[in-house]
């Protein structure tokens, strides 16, 4: 038998190659990720010299369970699957049309392409302070043109429903640039003969895109599907700059960060460093997250089987 | 698993080589005392690593120090981060288990865990003490230049000090505009009806009643703090009515008084308040386009830094109809000095807050910040300690510090740190308010039986 790498010690070459990258995915994923269900279970400030205790499943029991808290937490879950919904339907829809418009071969293509991928290169401290500016309720440019139609809002600092919706704009405008270019890229893998041979046949715009395009797509589909979902689900940076901590507008990414790292107000203001509840809080997302990721990778790799075989 | 942060954090901490960015400008107008401790033998030398949260009259002031620190000691270099108050006690934590920071700047040792309380967590200075984090400073020199209940109540834990503190603030207060209230021939208000009432004289006049810096959520609130001190005086009583039930929020009294917070929010405080952080605020107060601002003493050096000519009076908030009752400034202590145990440069440390603490170096951070002195010697000569004497009799530590909420309740369990009303909140109704505070609290409560 021949092996790609030869014959004899030269088989070893591939596992050789690997190897670092290996190890750092074990040291900076896997590592941490497996310690952080072991923290789950303890009582772990995250400070270095005081005793860690085994507390058994007390911290998952406290978060799903214990008083009005427990009630939060179960709605920062659902607002998490609200937003996950809501980021994915818009994001997927939007990269979508604006990645077919810009594959039309128009004028200003490139500019486009450039203008609607840019927020993605930036940080999302900058992205936070750009629509903090432009949100600003006194004389900002949005409040500005609000004010001349006699409306009047608090955008982010206002009611907590409407703050949630500027996050998913704003988590849509910074990362619908990545949907676009998969879908892009999709897009001119798919042959002009095909559609050539399709209008011959008397199709119209639609069926094109019915027939030819959007099963073509499903690699760029998938791809897309699986990015945006477990990114949304994972959201909680834009949270934490554009609105930080006020009720009712937390995901459990942000629960996750508060818990751990102090960044809670109200009835747990002023106490800190409960690492090892916080960890029980992420691995809960973690599961809900690997659940989701799981079925919709099983049901998207079910569809691309049947649409491409 | 990109949300497994405690280990990345931890992992960040340890990657983090130090620190970071002084600030670019030295204030050299900020005078800074010139009385300095001389160089100790032998010459320190090294860095000293220094963490304080934003304030920017404090930052200016902490810039030129550092300046004059490093000139009296040529050997050594100073390297001063700056973060977000709210994010001081988590970048505390990051740096102190990295160990690469040697001087902090530490809030006073509040929220200690009552008697009455049961099924709390013990608040974060206490846990970094008994991390051993926190370096045992009681022998030391500078400590002794406190006065000795500032260093009992706000920087000592088991009989040991911990942190010196550097003055008290007020954080129950109105700012007023001197001659706003002039040229609309308004009275400073005395009572709560009388603050109605110049609101709806600036209103009427197209001035703003009250800004706050909103934008971190809390300051939208600290001018409640003077009403809540208006109805219950004693707050350590009212923490621990609320905690054995002899208080409920669903009280007439809790009602009237949250009445009052909804007419605070949604008719006191100017629209768009929200989106003001907490150091714009003073800016926007100095700039005239509202009369008043609702908050604690720290303001008041940088609206005399923005505008000197400014004319502000700065008063108990009315928050009731009876004058006698609106007498007390509730505050806390404020900021402090701790030194990290694992600091590779104790003795660095050791003088960098033995020259803070030299009198005249004292002096000259209370004249540039402004809080109330917790040096014997020194003295509050600025607008705010004219303004503040009448009260510095009655002062009274308030709610805030005192309170810890049981695990398990919920969010409103402490309204007065939430955005109750609208336009910043959801409620509307003080009744419906009331009852979601009273169960979110009785939720703990339940559960710490």
């Amino acid at each position: 038998m021949r092996y790609l790498f030869g014959n004899g010690a030269s088989r070893l070459a591939p596992y050789l190659l690997i190897t670092p990258g290996l190890f750092l995915y074990a040291l900076f994923a896997l590592g941490p990720s497996l310690a952080t269900v072991v923290f789950s279970f303890t009582d772990a400030s995250g400070l270095p010299k005081l005793p860690i205790n085994w507390v058994g499943f007390d911290n998952y029991k406290e978060f799903l369970t214990l008083g009005a808290a427990a009630r939060e937490n179960l709605d920062a879950l659902v607002r998490t699957l609200i937003f996950s919904v809501g980021v994915t339907v818009i994001q997927f829809s939007l990269g979508l049309f604006v990645a077919i418009l810009l594959n039309q071969g128009l004028r200003g293509t490139k500019f486009f392409r450039t203008l609607f991928f840019f927020p993605v290169i930036l940080g999302v401290t900058i992205q936070g302070l750009m629509w903090t500016l432009f949100l600003y309720p006194i004389g900002g440019p949005l409040a500005t043109v609000l004010d001349w139609f006699g409306l009047q809002s608090e955008f982010l600092g206002g009611q907590p429903r409407e703050a949630f919706i500027w996050v998913m704009v704003v988590q849509i405008w910074a990362n619908m640039g990545i949907t676009m270019v998969i879908f892009l890229a999709g897009l001119q893998t798919i042959p002009d003969e095909i559609y050539e041979a399709a209008r011959i046949d008397g199709a119209d715009r639609g069926q094109l895109f019915r027939r030819i395009t959007w099963p073509l797509l499903t690699p760029s589909v998938n791809t897309n599907l699986a990015l945006t979902i477990i990114g949304s689900l994972q959201a909680w940076q834009l949270f934490y700059v554009l609105i930080s901590y006020r009720p009712g507008t937390q995901v459990l990414g942000y629960v996750v960060y508060a818990t751990a790292f102090g960044q809670t107000s109200g009835s747990t203001a002023g106490t800190t460093f409960r690492q090892g509840y916080g960890a029980a809080a992420g691995v809960i997302l973690f599961l809900i997250v690997l659940a989701i990721g799981i079925t919709t990778q099983y049901l998207l790799r079910r569809r691309e089987a049947r649409l491409l075989g | 698993m990109g949300k497994l942060i405690v280990a990345v954090a931890l992992i960040v901490a340890a990657c983090g080589g130090g620190a970071t960015s002084a600030p670019a400008t030295p204030a050299a107008s900020v005078p800074v005392g010139e009385t300095a401790v001389p160089p100790p033998t032998p010459a320190l030398s090294g860095s000293v690593r220094v963490l304080i949260h934003q304030n920017p009259p404090f930052v200016d002031f902490m810039t030129a120090f550092n300046k004059t620190f490093e000139a009296n000691h040529p050997g050594v270099t100073v390297e001063m981060e700056v973060v977000n108050a709210n994010d001081l006690m988590a970048k505390t934590q990051s740096r102190l288990t990295a160990q690469d920071v040697d001087v902090i700047d530490i809030f006073a040792f509040d929220r200690a865990v009552q008697p009455f309380m049961k099924n709390v967590e013990a608040p974060g200075w206490q846990k970094l003490i008994d991390a051993g984090l926190l370096m045992d400073i009681t022998d030391q020199a500078f400590v002794k230049s406190y006065d000795a209940a500032s260093v009992a109540d706000a920087g000592s834990y088991n009989g040991k000090v911990y942190a010196v503190n550097l003055g008290r603030v007020g954080y129950s207060g109105l700012y007023y505009n001197k001659d706003l209230f002039a040229a609309n021939n308004v009275a400073v208000p005395a009572t709560w009806n009388e603050l109605v009432a110049a609101c709806a004289t600036f209103k009427a006049a197209n001035i703003g009643c009250m800004t706050a810096g909103g934008k971190d959520g809390w300051p939208i609130f600290v001018g409640a703090y003077g009403l809540l001190g208006s109805y219950f005086p004693d707050q350590l009583g009212l923490v621990q009515g609320l905690w054995d039930g002899s208080i409920k929020y669903t009280d007439a009294q809790w009602l009237e008084l949250l009445g009052k917070y909804k007419v605070y929010a949604g008719e006191m405080i100017e629209a768009g308040a929200s989106g003001i952080a907490g150091d714009a605020a003073p800016g926007r107060f100095a700039s005239g386009e509202v009369a008043m601002q609702a908050g604690g003493t720290w303001y008041a050096a940088a609206i005399d830094s923005l505008s000197p000519s400014f004319k502000w009076g700065y008063i108990p908030f009315p928050g009731s109809d009876n004058a006698a009752d609106n007498q007390f400034m509730f505050g806390k202590y404020d900021q402090g000095w701790a030194i990290a145990n694992d600091s590779s440069n104790k003795d660095a440390a050791v003088a960098y807050l033995s020259e803070f603490s030299d009198p005249a170096n004292y002096q000259a951070f209370v004249d540039a910040v402004g809080p109330i002195p917790t040096q014997p010697g020194a003295t509050l000569s600025t607008t705010l300690g004219a303004e503040i004497a009448p009260y510095l009799a009655t002062f009274k530590i308030g709610f805030e510090n005192y309170w810890l909420g049981p695990k398990g309740a919920g969010q409103y369990a402490t309204p007065m740190f939430t955005n109750l009303f609208k336009p910043f909140g959801t409620f509307d109704d003080p009744a419906a308010a009331a009852a979601q505070a009273q169960a979110d609290l009785q939720s703990g409560l339940d559960a710490a039986q």
